[in-house]
């Protein structure tokens, strides 16, 4: 009888826990798909990694077929928001690729600390003037701390500076092998678009920012 | 009685020694004479002397072959340059096979085999690397050249205590004056390898190159490995080429920047001193990491080694490493496949200045086939497309 009794608890409780973690898993992906994007968008980089010129480049280049022209500043700061707001351009949304490159870094002459100053204050000024920030990770392990040298944890700092404080995260599901950004989607109820390849975001982009 | 002992005991000694200075002459002056044929393939339609350029390297070791390979139909045109570190042969074994397979449909290709010839002819002094290896073919086996990171000392020395790069002043490390790819731009009346680098750019700038790819290997402890490296004109491109060849799911290839600050490369100088966008690309090569075992031949072609294995149990590496190791033929194919792609991608954004390169095989037919398969037997190729790298 007690027996039969734990083998109920299973019954009853596993289904019922695999139907809550896909029921929101589902929700989330339902509300990837509802977020709109606008034009213009703004791409910048917390970390230096090359990431925001890939990405620039799944935008422009004809084999991607996406078509939107980017403004790409990879040093972009509040400041930045500001003088386009002022300029009559306002960003109406910003990506900001994580994922930190020492040479990218050690060649603009800063640290990751400068880094994550810097986009704590971009993200403050873009939630102020109502911008959907957009966290990506489109670089896989390399810009993981799997593929870092040891002690070197600055990719995840970038990851955490903004995939938390993001409307939406675009990952590619190379670099969550650990599940490290479904847990910041699921905790902090952000939107999470993942994918298999770079060329996938021809659609996630078309999508974004093309859809009625 | 004693006085006899000493002299005997000084006699073997200095025969020892003497034999010593024999047998490791006759392994040197092999290695440094080691003839290697390149069989010209029916794309190369001109082979040029580096001297052809700037005369201040001729008659120099350094003075080495220029594969032209023009294209049937107007393009862009693509200088590959193999051996700027003869220590990593799959930097010169891919150029390789463009040269003795290689067609150009549209555009133009240049090649160099051996940019640091003195390179070549030396390996790591006291590091007990190989001469040579062997790759075999369908007609017996091809012996190649094993090279060292610097010119031999022999072409250029001493070495200053402090070597001061030109024209930015940066203090580079002593022995990198030997260095190809810490002396670029290069200056006319410097070095040899300064000199060296001075005649490239001459190349570069006279025949207006659009796209520079230095090929090289990296050790797995280092943090730039499996990657393109990029200057700011090549950003792009390079973005494509990587993202492209890591979808298509066969290898993964990164992406870096070329640093502003750091002087002497060949990703910043060449793309800071003529109009060509240049790149450099890094396969993975654990001949190379301080944490192998033996330094063998058979190392150098499998990348087999199980310290390295260890040191990756250990976290302690930028790449991925097996009991599979790295066989050169995936390091080159890597290479070929990595260069094909950057044809391709460029003339899908620039279809008015095409890259068109035919019947040089990529990563899947490399390692399908083995290197071998794309050496040619110059014993019975016509001896007038014979030449001596």
């Amino acid at each position: 009888m007690k027996g039969l009794s734990k083998l109920m608890v299973v019954a009853v409780i596993f289904p019922f826990l695999f139907l809550l973690l896909f029921s929101s898993v589902l929700a989330q992906e339902k509300a990837a798909a509802d977020i709109k994007a606008e034009l213009p968008v703004l791409l910048t980089s917390c970390g230096q990694s090359p990431g925001p010129i890939q990405l620039k480049a799944i935008m422009t280049v004809k084999r991607y077929n996406v078509n939107i022209v980017p403004v790409l500043s990879l040093f972009a700061t509040a400041d930045t928001l500001i003088a386009l707001k002022n300029a009559g351009n306002p960003v109406k949304t910003i990506i900001i690729v994580t994922g930190a490159s020492l040479k990218g870094m050690g060649a603009a002459g800063i640290s990751i600390k400068d880094e994550l100053e810097r986009t704590e204050k971009l993200i403050a000024e873009a939630n102020k003037q109502g911008i959907l920030v957009i966290g990506a990770h489109i670089e896989g392990l390399d810009r993981r701390i799997m593929g870092a040298a040891e002690g070197d944890n600055s990719d995840e700092l970038s990851i955490d500076a903004v995939c938390p404080k993001s409307g939406l995260l675009l990952v590619r599901k190379d670099g969550n092998p650990d599940g490290r950004f479904t847990t910041i989607s699921k905790n902090k109820e952000i939107p999470m678009i993942e994918f298999e390849k770079n060329a996938d975001l021809t659609d996630i982009l078309n999508n974004l920012f093309k859809k009625k | 009685m004693a006085d006899n002992n000493v002299y005997i005991r000084k006699i073997i000694l200095s025969v020892l020694g003497f034999l010593l200075l024999i047998f490791s002459g006759i392994s040197f002056y092999k290695h440094r004479h080691l003839e290697e044929h390149v069989v010209l393939g029916e794309g190369v339609t001109e082979v040029k002397k580096l001297s052809d350029y700037f005369d201040g390297v001729k008659g120099t070791i350094n003075d080495c072959n220029i594969y032209i390979l023009e294209g049937k139909e107007p393009g862009a045109t693509l200088f590959v340059m193999g051996a700027s570190h003869p220590e990593e042969p799959a930097g010169r074994l891919a150029p390789w096979i463009f040269v003795e397979n290689g067609v150009m449909e549209k555009g133009r290709l240049i090649v160099v085999l051996s940019a640091n010839r003195s390179g070549t002819t030396v390996t790591r002094l006291g590091g007990g690397y190989p001469p040579d290896y062997t790759i075999p073919t369908g007609w017996g086996e091809q012996k190649f050249r094993m090279g060292d990171r610097w010119a031999n000392p022999l072409d250029q020395w001493p070495d200053p205590e402090v070597y001061i790069h030109y024209p930015s002043r940066q203090n580079l490390a002593y022995v990198d004056i030997r260095n190809l790819n810490r002396a670029w731009p290069g200056r006319p009346n410097g070095t040899l390898t300064e000199k060296t680098c001075y005649a490239f750019m001459e190349l570069i700038r006279k025949e207006k190159v659009d796209i520079f790819i230095d090929l090289h290997e990296a050790e797995l402890q280092y943090p730039v490995i499996s990657t393109i490296v990029a200057h700011e004109k090549g950003h792009e491109l390079a973005a494509v080429v990587s993202m492209v060849l890591t979808d298509m799911g066969e290898f993964n290839m990164g992406m870096e920047y070329s640093p502003k600050s750091l002087h002497g490369l060949s990703h910043r100088e060449v793309g800071d001193f003529s109009d060509a966008i240049s790149l450099l690309f890094e396969a993975p090569e654990p001949f190379l990491d301080a944490t192998r075992g033996k330094t063998t031949r058979e190392q150098l072609l499998t990348g087999k080694d199980e310290f390295i294995v260890k040191a990756g149990e250990h976290g302690l590496l930028f790449e991925k490493i097996d009991e599979n190791g790295w066989p050169i033929d995936v390091r080159v194919g890597r290479h070929t496949s990595a260069v094909l792609m950057t044809m391709e991608i460029w003339t899908e954004e620039h279809p008015d200045m095409s890259l068109v390169c035919i019947n040089v095989p990529g990563y899947a037919e490399v390692i399908e086939n083995g290197i071998g398969y794309y050496l040619k037997d110059p014993f019975r190729a016509n001896p007038e497309r014979v030449i001596i790298e």
